[in-house]
């Protein structure tokens, strides 16, 4: 896996030359934004059940056969699958979030996603769907737009406003498992 | 590639778990250090062929020297450097252990190279940097530490 500071060296050493000023301007703000990137982090780790279940409640109540016999959650134990796959894209979407690079996610998660989904017969439709509310409800958490308790209230640390790109950064690799498996 | 980053975020996977406190701890405790490492890469960057030329100089003396050879050295001084970069970057020795000392003890044994022409030049390197002129004093450290090693690494 790769992070920015890494992903930069693998690119300045493809053109062999050394990482100089241009280069490190886009590092140091990853550097000055640690704090913002922690936060979002946190964001992710410390609402992961909430998400996930949410996620997958809110596709079942869009498609209300998926419970019954027959559909794709019945019996709980494929439900309980779906919650786990939840928990799993959100676990690298977290890794990826703290790295700032995508890679443990492209090579970890989303490599084989599709064809894993289309040999057992998960309807990419509307798992399309549980990952595109994760990622609302991600942000919502992240720039404090969520209707439940804010994520800075109480402590100093920063806002929701100031967490608007990071956030930008999250809903960019929920967009890439999407896109992977759609 | 190996950072503070990713060693953290790896072992977190092979457990199966989300980044934890203490995992968060470690990369912003490698963030602290980043203004100073990456204070060091700019300037090495900056100055990598004149440290170069320096340091070959330094090597090989008054003395009247193949120049073919003498471009060699420059060359492969050069190459170190610009790993020392990378590593000064990544905030750990990654880049020197996967392309520059996996594999350098058979290639120095295969070519007969003299190691101590080397360590000689970086030794000069590492004596030469000085502070405030050409980095901050931390700066200085971690970019003297990672002489240190690649030095440690030929011997």
């Amino acid at each position: 896996m790769l992070d920015a500071f890494s992903r930069a060296v693998v690119s300045a050493d493809a053109k062999g030359a050394p990482i100089g000023s241009s280069e490190l301007v886009a590092l140091r703000k990853y550097v000055s934004d640690a704090n913002k990137r922690i936060d979002a982090t946190l964001a992710i780790t410390q609402n992961v059940s909430c998400i996930a279940a949410d996620a997958v409640a809110g596709m079942v109540c869009e498609n209300t056969g998926m419970t019954q016999p027959g559909g794709n959650c019945y019996p709980t134990r494929r439900m309980a699958a779906c919650l786990r796959d939840g928990e799993i894209i959100l676990r690298y979407v977290s890794y990826a979030l703290l790295a700032g690079d995508p890679s443990i996610l492209d090579d970890r998660c989303i490599n084989g996603l599709k064809e894993t989904y289309m040999a057992l017969g998960v309807p990419t439709a509307n798992a399309v769907r549980a990952i595109e509310i994760m990622k609302a409800a991600t942000v919502a958490i992240m720039t404090e737009t969520n209707s439940g308790r804010k994520m800075f209230e109480g402590i100093n640390s920063g806002s929701g406003a100031q967490c608007r790109e990071i956030a930008a950064e999250a809903a960019s690799y929920f967009d890439r498992v999407i896109n992977a498996i759609s | 590639m190996k950072s503070a980053v990713t060693t953290v975020v790896t072992a977190a996977d092979a457990a199966g778990r989300f980044p934890s406190t203490s995992d968060i701890e470690a990369v912003k405790g490698s963030f602290d250090r980043a203004a100073a490492r990456m204070q060091a890469a700019e300037k090495l960057a900056a100055g990598i062929d004149q440290v170069t030329a320096d340091a070959v100089d330094a090597v090989y003396g008054k003395g009247s020297y193949d120049q073919a050879n003498k471009d060699k050295c420059a060359r492969d001084i050069h190459h170190y450097l610009r790993l020392i970069n990378y590593c000064l970057v990544t905030g750990g020795t990654g880049p020197l252990d996967e392309w520059g000392i996996a594999g350098m003890r058979e290639v120095i044994r295969a070519q007969v190279l003299p190691t101590a022409a080397y360590i000689e030049a970086f030794a000069h390197i590492r004596d030469r940097v000085c502070v405030p002129r050409d980095m901050d004093q931390q700066a200085a450290a971690e970019f003297k530490s990672l002489l240190d090693y690649l030095i440690n690494a030929l011997s």
